[in-house]
């Protein structure tokens, strides 16, 4: 770009030099080389003409052009157009209201100024002075007309242009010079030879040459008396009148010439000569007067010409220096503001302009900088942020294989996580509880509860708390130990809660079926020893004593104590049979038949109650102890046959899941119903809602489906009554 | 969008032009050589010539008003060829120098081939005569000239210059008051 411009520069400085050499010559040509000036300084002053002319083309080339250039912008509307043409208009503006009233003023002045040169007097005068200059030659050459009459005369006719009469000549010329006071008097031939000549004293020291042959002829071509020749001597001017002898002879009637010189003193002819060099500059001024002032006027016009277009130029050159740069910084602006921060301008200034061009440059420096420090921080940022995610969906992971559910809480009490455990536990979904309370986990009768972890968190601060809870969860009752712990930042600062779940039901459970077997296994045995006893004693006295007493109080007692003797004996097989309940021995049989044949026992036995059953079709193959799921469905139904008070219906079903991996066993009855209160607690011994019965029933049923690696549960039987539904694996485990 | 330096340069151009056009004299195209004539006498090749519609009326004008006027006239002689290279035998040129003397009123006429020498007259006309006309001028004697061969004689005059008072013809250059130039005369002639 660089290599272009600066070709294209020496190409128009060699063509501006080869244009001003063309121009010179051709103007040193026409303008001719016969002038008083010597070459080398015309030809030095037609170069600076035309290098002139040639810079006022170039200046008009460039205004010119910039101002086509600037119309294109302006067409185009190029950013920064607009301002420079005001800057350039006021430029303008502020030139022109000046240089017109200057041009004007001058135009006048000069027009006064050659008026003024010609005023009348001046030229009268002139034209007078003239006059008597000329009266001044026709006196002269009067007078001398005069003499040159009477000599010729004299001379013709007394033939003294004779040769004989030569001397005779002479003195006569003496004669004449002296007579009439001439400077010289000569007499020539008709073959224009002087014959004498007498000349006045101041003329003695000059060579008077002779009047030439062209001179004495000359008045003979015009056909005049008499006609003069001037020459210029060191002692003046000198006027010779001629005339023919005999006086105004012409052609071959003249026999000679006399000639008469008066000699103008040397100050007269200068006064004479600067009469008429005045006259003739007046009358050349006179003249010019148009052309000289039309020149003034074209002058003057380039020079005003020459102060518009610097003043257009240096208002294009200022408007380009201010609008360039704010255009690059405008368009720096928007490179800037679309994220192109590495621009920069380049504007060379030393104003202002640069202050505000290198402010920029070192803004963008700055925000380059600080995008590169912000780079590497949010990359930074962005490794720690993955790394964070993938500890932390590490954690999640950890958290949602956990069997423990996981629930935190922020420094608000609200719920920020929760994992899969706890939402199965808990039976929520993360969305419903997620940023809500935790007290929306916790039933109202946990309000104790909610109060302690209350006060014992937001008020005292407490690092930790181990509490069992005890939750209803679709119907059953769950056990759930929790632990609290409260979650601090390095600062101390408490940021939240943790709270962990562990689901103590199953273990609890198992715990109480030991403590309860081992209870039962004693009772059985410490207290059915001393029945037998008690029963042959009570036998004894009434074989003995019933033909000795007849009190029917004697006999009630015995009876009393027989059947409460067997009554305690039933409880304890009762719990005999619990407490050595065997271990299932599952084999591969089917489910349905087990059930119909359950049902079929009770079908005729309770004519108010109505039995279905629902058996879905390709119900697979189980891994059962057949005896013993009998005995808990039979156990199942009973307690459905006493829920019902009066008439309904139970209704055995069997079902499996869409995966065939899952059997489901459910007896529904239309009974009384299980209230909320006593659901936690249906599977546990000893509960029972029955009149007679150690409530060993569902606690039975609980243990034979765990031992069948199953879940049993009880829920609500709308509209009314209650539903008992046994889960059991298709492949036993 | 075009450049529009293109167009500039172009004006340029046509300014260039027109300066260069200023430059060379005005071409008065009322000034012309006619009457044009050649002989010989024994010795000599003579021309004759004369310069018609010179004396316009701004020149009349400032002859009379006392200005110094120069006419300057060349005349060569070339061998006529066909081709474009002419051989050129003779060359000469000369100078009619007029000044009007107001005191006397009376014209000075000198020529260069008359050794510069004064002729007064009083008559304009006269005076005017002496400046255009040429008079058995000697152009060359007859030797170069061979028999039977064409010639051509090219003549041009000129107004050589003007002395204005106070220098004005140096600043006045934009103005031309009574310049004129002929263009070149041609005469072909067998020997």
């Amino acid at each position: 770009m660089d290599r272009k411009r600066r070709k294209r520069e020496v190409i128009i400085i060699i063509g501006v030099v080869a244009l001003i050499s063309v121009l010179s010559y051709i103007t040193v040509r026409a303008f001719g080389s016969g002038s008083q000036i010597p070459p080398a300084n015309m030809a030095l002053m037609f170069i600076l003409m035309n290098i002139n002319m040639l810079l006022l083309i170039t200046l008009f080339f460039l205004i010119f052009r910039n101002v086509i250039k600037l119309y294109h912008e302006r067409r185009n509307r190029v950013a920064g157009s607009k301002l420079r043409t005001k800057l350039i208009a006021a430029f303008i503006g502020l030139t022109l209201l000046p240089t017109v009233v200057l041009f004007f003023f001058s135009i006048q002045f000069i027009t006064t100024s050659i008026e003024f040169w010609f005023k009348i007097p001046i030229e009268q005068a002139l034209e007078n002075s003239l006059e008597v200059g000329q009266n001044l030659y026709k006196l002269v050459e009067e007078n001398n007309t005069f003499f040159l009459d009477k000599a010729a005369y004299q001379v013709d006719s007394r033939d003294l242009l004779a040769p004989k009469n030569r001397s005779e000549l002479g003195n006569y010329t003496q004669v004449v010079q002296r007579a009439f006071n001439l400077n010289a008097v000569e007499f020539y031939n008709s073959n224009f030879k002087r014959l004498t000549q007498s000349v006045s004293e101041n003329l003695k020291n000059h060579t008077f040459e002779p009047v030439d042959a062209d001179a004495l002829q000359k008045g003979m071509a015009d056909s005049k008396k008499t006609w003069s020749v001037s020459e210029h001597m060191a002692g003046g001017e000198i006027i010779r009148n001629i005339s023919a002898i005999p006086y105004g002879a012409q052609g071959p009637d003249i026999d000679g010439f006399v000639v008469i010189s008066i000699i103008l003193p040397p100050d007269l002819e200068k006064n004479l000569g600067s009469i008429s060099k005045g006259f003739e500059e007046y009358q050349q001024m006179k003249m010019l007067k148009r052309p000289i002032r039309i020149s003034y006027y074209i002058t003057l016009s380039i020079v005003s010409l020459l102060v518009v277009f610097c003043a257009i130029w240096f208002g294009m050159y200022l408007s380009r220096n201010i609008t360039v740069p704010i255009m690059e910084l405008a368009e720096g602006t928007r490179r800037v503001a679309e994220g192109d921060l590495s621009y920069r301008i380049d504007v060379i200034a030393d104003d202002e302009i640069k202050t505000l061009v290198d402010s920029f440059n070192k803004m963008t420096r700055d925000l380059r900088f600080n995008r590169k420090e912000l780079e590497f921080s949010a990359k930074k940022l962005y490794e720690q942020n993955i790394e964070i995610e993938e500890r932390r969906r590490y954690m999640e992971i950890v958290l949602n294989n956990v069997s423990t559910g996981v629930i935190s809480l922020d420094s608000h009490g609200l719920i920020t996580t929760i994992n899969d455990s706890a939402e199965r536990m808990l039976n929520i979904s993360a969305e419903d509880v997620i940023n809500k309370s935790y007290k929306h986990l916790l039933k109202e009768e946990d309000n104790a509860l909610i109060q302690e972890i209350r006060d014992r968190f937001w008020e005292k601060r407490e690092e930790s708390l181990i509490k069992s809870v005890n939750m209803t969860i679709q119907g059953k009752s769950r056990s759930f130990k929790v632990t609290f712990n409260a979650l601090k930042d390095d600062n101390g600062r408490q940021i939240g809660l943790v709270m962990v779940f562990d689901d103590m039901t199953e273990i609890e459970k198992a715990q109480r079926m030991a403590a309860w077997r081992e209870v039962a296994r004693r009772i059985a045995h410490e207290v059915k020893n001393p029945l037998t006893p008690i029963s042959l004693s009570a036998q004894r006295l009434k074989r003995k004593y019933k033909s000795a007493i007849d009190d029917p109080v004697f006999d009630e007692c015995i009876q009393t104590i027989a059947e409460h003797t067997e009554l305690i004996r039933n409880l304890v097989n009762e719990f005999s049979t619990f407490a050595k309940f065997p271990t299932a021995n599952p084999t591969p049989c089917e489910l349905p038949p087990i059930v119909k044949e359950s049902v079929a026992l009770y079908e005729d036995g309770y004519p108010n109650i109505e039995f279905h059953t629902q058996i879905q079709d390709n119900i697979p193959m189980l891994r059962l102890d057949r005896q013993q799921i009998k005995q808990s469905l039979i156990n199942l139904i009973d307690n459905a046959i006493s829920s019902i008070k009066t008439k309904g219906q139970i209704t055995v079903e069997v079902s499996c899941n869409a995966r065939r991996d899952k059997v489901y066993l459910a007896v529904a009855d239309t009974g009384e119903g299980i209230s909320d209160k006593d659901k936690p607690f249906l599977f546990e011994p000893d509960f029972t809602t029955k009149k007679t019965g150690m409530g060993l029933g569902l606690a039975i049923v609980s243990t034979i489906v765990s031992d069948h690696n199953g879940r049993i549960w009880a829920a609500d039987n709308p509209p009314r009554g209650a539903r008992f539904v046994v889960e059991l694996p298709v492949n036993g485990t | 969008m075009k450049k529009p330096d293109g167009v500039i340069l172009k004006i340029l151009l046509v300014a260039a032009c027109l300066l260069l056009a200023l430059s060379s004299p005005v071409m008065a195209k009322e000034v012309k050589i006619a009457d044009f004539a050649v002989t010989n006498n024994r010795d000599d090749l003579l021309v004759f010539f004369s310069v018609k519609g010179a004396f316009t009326r701004e020149m009349v004008e400032a002859i009379q008003n006392g200005i110094p006027t120069t006419f300057s006239y060349f005349v060569r002689l070339e061998e006529d060829k066909i081709l474009w290279f002419k051989k050129k035998i003779a060359a000469k040129s000369f100078t009619h120098t007029i000044k009007y003397n107001n005191m006397k009123d009376e014209y000075v006429i000198k020529r260069s081939w008359d050794a510069d020498k004064a002729i007064t007259t009083k008559s304009f006309e006269q005076a005017k005569s002496l400046m255009a006309e040429i008079k058995s001028f000697r152009l060359t004697d007859l030797d170069p000239l061979e028999k039977e061969h064409r010639y051509i004689i090219r003549a041009k005059a000129e107004l050589d210059k003007v002395t204005l008072p106070f220098k004005l013809h140096y600043i006045l250059f934009f103005t031309a008051l009574w310049d004129f130039e002929t263009s070149w005369h041609s005469f072909k002639f067998k020997y």
